[in-house]
């Protein structure tokens, strides 16, 4: 992984083959080690390195162009470079662009873990082993992933712009299937230090979902259920929800936040008392970096939601929606604070354990994932998607039979509109690429659309 | 990029055999292989490029005049894999740093992977065989469109998307063309030295209109069949033209009535079924899914293996072919990432399940002795694994016309476009949106309908197919980037088919 110095020295090399007055870089550099097991047996693993530069080019004008590579000797980067400005040049100019940022103060995040940043085969087999050792003991059939990655990232521009940071993530899921294929269960932790990874818990809890559910499935007909989602499905509606917030989008009429008719509900209280949504970098749980986006001055036009100091952002607080996201182009047409996206999020729980929540539920369905979640209407964040590797009834406060799974169509709006009861809130993995700091919830009136057969 | 030039050289340069400079690269990691032990050893070594040109058109704040932001983007990334089977166990390890000395230590890593992992194998790798290729492969094209200037790219995506923005009831356009090359070789110590080239070509139109009076946002595309061809490809998308057929739709979509949910018949046109074959055809018949190497992510298969060669899967219409060898197809190449010759083959067969896609350390786990060369890795730091092939429906017979199939219809929805897609992990439950939805009532096509999506059990969906067109009107649409394996990978990926039916599938309307 390259070192401060050494992406300074890079970063500084590419602005010096820069002739157009902008030039913004950034650096990934990452090394990442994984094990993939199915059938009681490792199958595919790897240690990878990847490297990269993106530059994006900027003329007086207000033209840009980007280009991206991997091979960084002096004469790629030079070519990186004059590739990103013969497009600036032949582009045109972008209505949206704003002035690069100057040099910032980014804020000091703790989210590296040596241990993880060199871990390889020796830390990480022994969590398959034990969850392999488990699905044998168990007569079950295990299958999984476990991987940790370390990263160092810069940014930097022509306006005297730097940043630098290295961070490292890791994560552990697995299944296990019953030898008939009636049963599943799954379980999975994610952490920035593979310390807190422990395959033995993690094998433990997804061999009694399988063994739980290893009997007669009661099938139920679809229709609204109070449901208790674990925090994984919680993790990966709260992820969908965070693509709400833009002003933009909500100003001008696509966004669960326009009002019809125009205007938007920020300062609208829309949820319940309980539900506070904050993105928290600071958090040592979450791989966040200091600055917002890849660096480099926004995504589709040049509308800035890049390189600005990452902060503590509240979206909704005590049910009422707080903020909106602003890049520094709308900013400034709407006479505002530039505002990052929700990123690093985190849903406060309540003082209650997944037990308490099941004891407080008289009739409704405990799901452990979701899945194949996808938009029916981004407007209004309507979803569609399925339950997967365990659904149980749960009656008078205690989880009695296994369930078929169900296709489900709700929105995270409505789920959150109609949680009655959280946990504690923990770093969860969706099963969408999701990971946020989510509780387990108690949600009235899921709909659950109609009877999946899979298992 | 220099090196990656030097050694990939011209798309266009004629050989047939690869470039000397990559086949010494290659035989650094075969040769530090051997020395280590492995039993089995290959190296890619790849280069990646993807070129984005587009434009958005939207309206600026608290006006409604537009502002019009261009996106140019070329982006390379170039990098080698090494496989090896030590102690009858896989290593990988990948590396940028495209030297024969880092070429070397690499291989090394990967053993060092492969030995450690030996301690906990469910069996040893066996690997179905295959002949020894020396070789060179180009994909078909006439022009690169990595030579041909972005202004003129920009030029025909601003064209288009103002045609659209025309009407000032729109409320965005957006457009871009997109175009990804992948340059690879291959080397093995089994003997084989595969250089292949394959140029990706995609345009996309898209409307957008919204009444802020009643909360509704409508966006209707126009996917053109994105193909492996160059710049040629283009012009035949007729962007220019659609344009203001895309712009009057989406206007219209925009007060259609909501459907009115219920059984009714579907004519699927193969803008839209192409998705459907994806995941429910596609998917289900991955190997790999049927013996559960996919069960922690993707999932497993309903078509489980004591089902290959009697389940009937779907109507005796059904003809459906695995095939990474048709003109065009995203997934077309000569060779796969195993080295292994590309093929056609049987999927279903009049409705029957016939065959999985296969790879090489699969086939044997089937009874079967070959592989069917359905192994690809997305990039050069990618495992190869089992990844689809172009799986295409066969059409109907001759002079069935999409208008034949409508006339048959009493109460019914024709659905262009993909949108929507939702199926769970054995392949069963599934529920698709689309792009555009007109009613079909009386044998005729209607206005059109909004919030339709349809649900329905793969085999059940399969067997109440009744009507397939001819070949005129077979198109092959496709997607470039299916999801699949930890650490997830793309694939890309056709899915030719002509306009279908399907009697009395559930219509839900969505909110």
């Amino acid at each position: 992984m390259l070192s401060q110095q050494d992406a300074k020295n890079l970063i500084e090399k590419v602005l010096s083959y820069s002739k157009l007055p902008g030039c913004d870089v950034s650096v990934n550099s990452e090394e990442s080690a994984f094990i993939r097991f199915a059938n009681n047996g490792i199958t595919t693993s790897g240690y990878v390195l990847e490297q990269s530069v993106s530059i994006s080019s900027t003329t007086e004008d207000g033209r840009r162009g980007s280009s991206g590579a991997n091979e960084l000797t002096d004469e790629s980067l030079k070519e990186s470079v004059e590739e990103a400005e013969r497009l600036a040049a032949i582009s045109r100019p972008d209505p949206e662009i704003v002035p690069a940022l100057g040099q910032q103060k980014y804020p000091e995040l703790h989210n590296y873990d040596a241990f993880t940043g060199s871990a390889r085969g020796d830390v990480m087999i022994p969590h398959v082993k034990a969850i392999i050792d488990c699905a044998r003991k168990n007569q079950l059939i295990s299958a999984g992933f476990i991987e940790r990655s370390a990263r160092a990232v810069a940014i930097g521009n022509k306006a005297g712009l730097f940043g630098y940071h290295t961070l490292t993530d890791s994560s552990l899921s697995n299944t296990m299937r019953n030898k008939g294929g009636t049963s599943s269960g799954w379980a999975s932790q994610t952490s920035v230090s593979l310390k807190d990874i422990d395959g033995e818990s993690a094998g433990r809890i997804s061999s009694e979902k399988c063994l739980r559910g290893a009997g007669a499935k009661r099938k139920l007909d679809p229709g609204k259920y109070t449901v208790i989602l674990e925090p994984s499905g919680a993790s990966d509606l709260i992820g969908f929800l965070g693509f709400g917030f833009g002003a933009r989008q909500a100003e001008q009429g696509q966004s669960f936040l326009s009002k019809q008719g125009g205007g938007t509900h920020l300062g609208d209280k829309l949820f319940p008392e309980f539900i506070t949504l904050r993105t928290d970098p600071f958090n040592p749980k979450l791989p966040a970096l200091p600055w917002t986006g890849g660096g480099g001055r926004g995504g589709f036009g040049g509308g800035g939601g890049g390189s600005l100091p990452t902060d503590k952002i509240t979206w909704i607080e005590n049910g009422v929606v707080k903020n909106l996201s602003y890049d520094r182009f709308w900013a400034s047409k709407a006479g505002k604070q530039p505002t990052p996206g929700p990123a690093d999020l985190v849903l406060d729980g309540q003082d209650h354990s997944l037990e308490d929540l099941i004891q407080s539920v008289d009739r409704g369905l405990l799901i452990t994932r979701l899945w194949y979640i996808r938009f029916l209407q981004q407007r209004t964040l309507q979803l569609t998607g399925l339950t997967r590797d365990g659904v149980f009834l749960v009656e008078n406060g205690k989880v009695t039979d296994p369930v078929t799974n169900f296709r489900w169509n709700e929105s995270p709006v409505r789920v959150l509109q109609n949680a009655k009861r959280l946990t504690k809130s923990a770093r969860a993995l969706g099963s969408e690429g999701g990971s946020t700091i989510a509780p387990a919830m108690v949600v009235a009136d899921f709909n659950l659309a109609s009877v999946s057969d899979a298992v | 990029m220099l090196l990656a030039n030097e050694i990939f050289g011209s798309p266009t340069e004629s050989s047939s055999k690869p470039n000397p400079k990559l086949v010494k690269l290659g035989a650094v990691a075969l040769a530090e292989a051997r020395k280590q032990g492995a039993s089995y050893a290959d190296i890619r070594i790849g280069r990646y490029r993807n070129q984005i040109s587009g434009y958005r058109l939207s309206p600026e704040r608290g006006s409604n005049k537009t502002s019009e932001v261009p996106i140019v983007t070329n982006r390379h990334s170039f990098g080698f894999g090494v496989r090896v089977i030590v102690n009858g166990q896989w290593g990988f390890a990948a590396s940028p740093i495209v030297t024969a000395e880092e070429i070397a230590r690499i291989t090394r890593e990967a053993v060092i992977v492969a030995k450690a992992n030996a301690a906990l194998q469910a069996s040893p790798v066996v690997l179905a065989p295959t002949k020894a290729y020396v070789d060179r492969w180009v994909s078909p094209f006439e022009k690169d469109p990595f030579e041909v200037s972005v202004d003129e790219k920009l030029d025909l995506i601003h064209s288009a998307a103002s045609a659209i923005k025309k009407d000032p009831k729109v409320f965005a356009a957006n457009g871009s063309l997109v175009f990804r090359g992948e340059d690879k070789y291959f080397a093995s110590t089994e003997g084989s030295s595969i250089q292949q080239y394959n140029i990706q070509s995609a345009p996309r139109l898209a409307a957008t209109a919204i009444d802020r009076d009643q909360g509704i946002s409508r966006t209707r595309n126009y996917k053109v069949e994105p193909q492996s061809a160059g710049w040629e490809w283009i012009p035949k998308a007729n962007l220019g033209e659609n344009a203001p057929r895309i712009r009057e739709e989406v206007l219209e979509a925009l007060t259609a009535p909501p459907v009115k949910p219920g059984k009714k018949d579907l004519v699927l046109m193969p803008s839209h079924l192409w998705l459907t074959i994806h995941e429910s055809i596609g998917h289900s018949t991955e190997l790999d899914r049927a013996l559960g190497y996919e069960a922690n992510f993707a999932g497993t298969s309903f078509l489980t293996t004591e089902k290959m060669g009697n389940f009937s899967f779907g109507s005796d219409l059904v003809n459906i072919f695995g095939d990474r060898t048709n003109k065009g197809g995203l997934a077309t190449v000569k060779y796969d990432d195993d080295g292994v010759l590309t093929t056609k083959f049987p999927i279903i067969e009049k409705g029957v399940f016939k065959h999985y896609q296969t790879i090489r350390d699969q086939a044997h786990l089937i009874g079967e002795n070959e592989s069917r060369g359905c192994c690809y890795a997305d990039s050069w730091s990618s495992v190869p694994f089992q990844r689809m092939p172009n799986v295409w429906l066969a059409p109907g017979e001759q002079n069935v016309t999409p208008d034949d199939l409508i006339s048959g219809v009493e109460d019914g929805i024709l659905i262009e476009g993909d949108g929507s897609f939702s199926i769970d992990q054995q392949r069963y439950n599934f529920q698709f949106g689309g792009d555009a939805f007109w009613e079909i009532r009386g044998g005729k096509k209607r206005g059109m309908v909004s919030r339709v999506a349809y649900q329905s059990k793969t085999t059940d969906f399969w067997h109440a197919c009744d009507g397939i067109a001819s070949s005129s009107y077979w198109q092959q649409f496709g997607a470039p980037n299916d999801g699949k394996g930890e650490p997830e990978q793309i694939n890309a990926v056709s899915h030719g088919c002509a306009p279908s039916r399907f009697r009395q599938i559930n219509v839900l309307l969505t909110d």
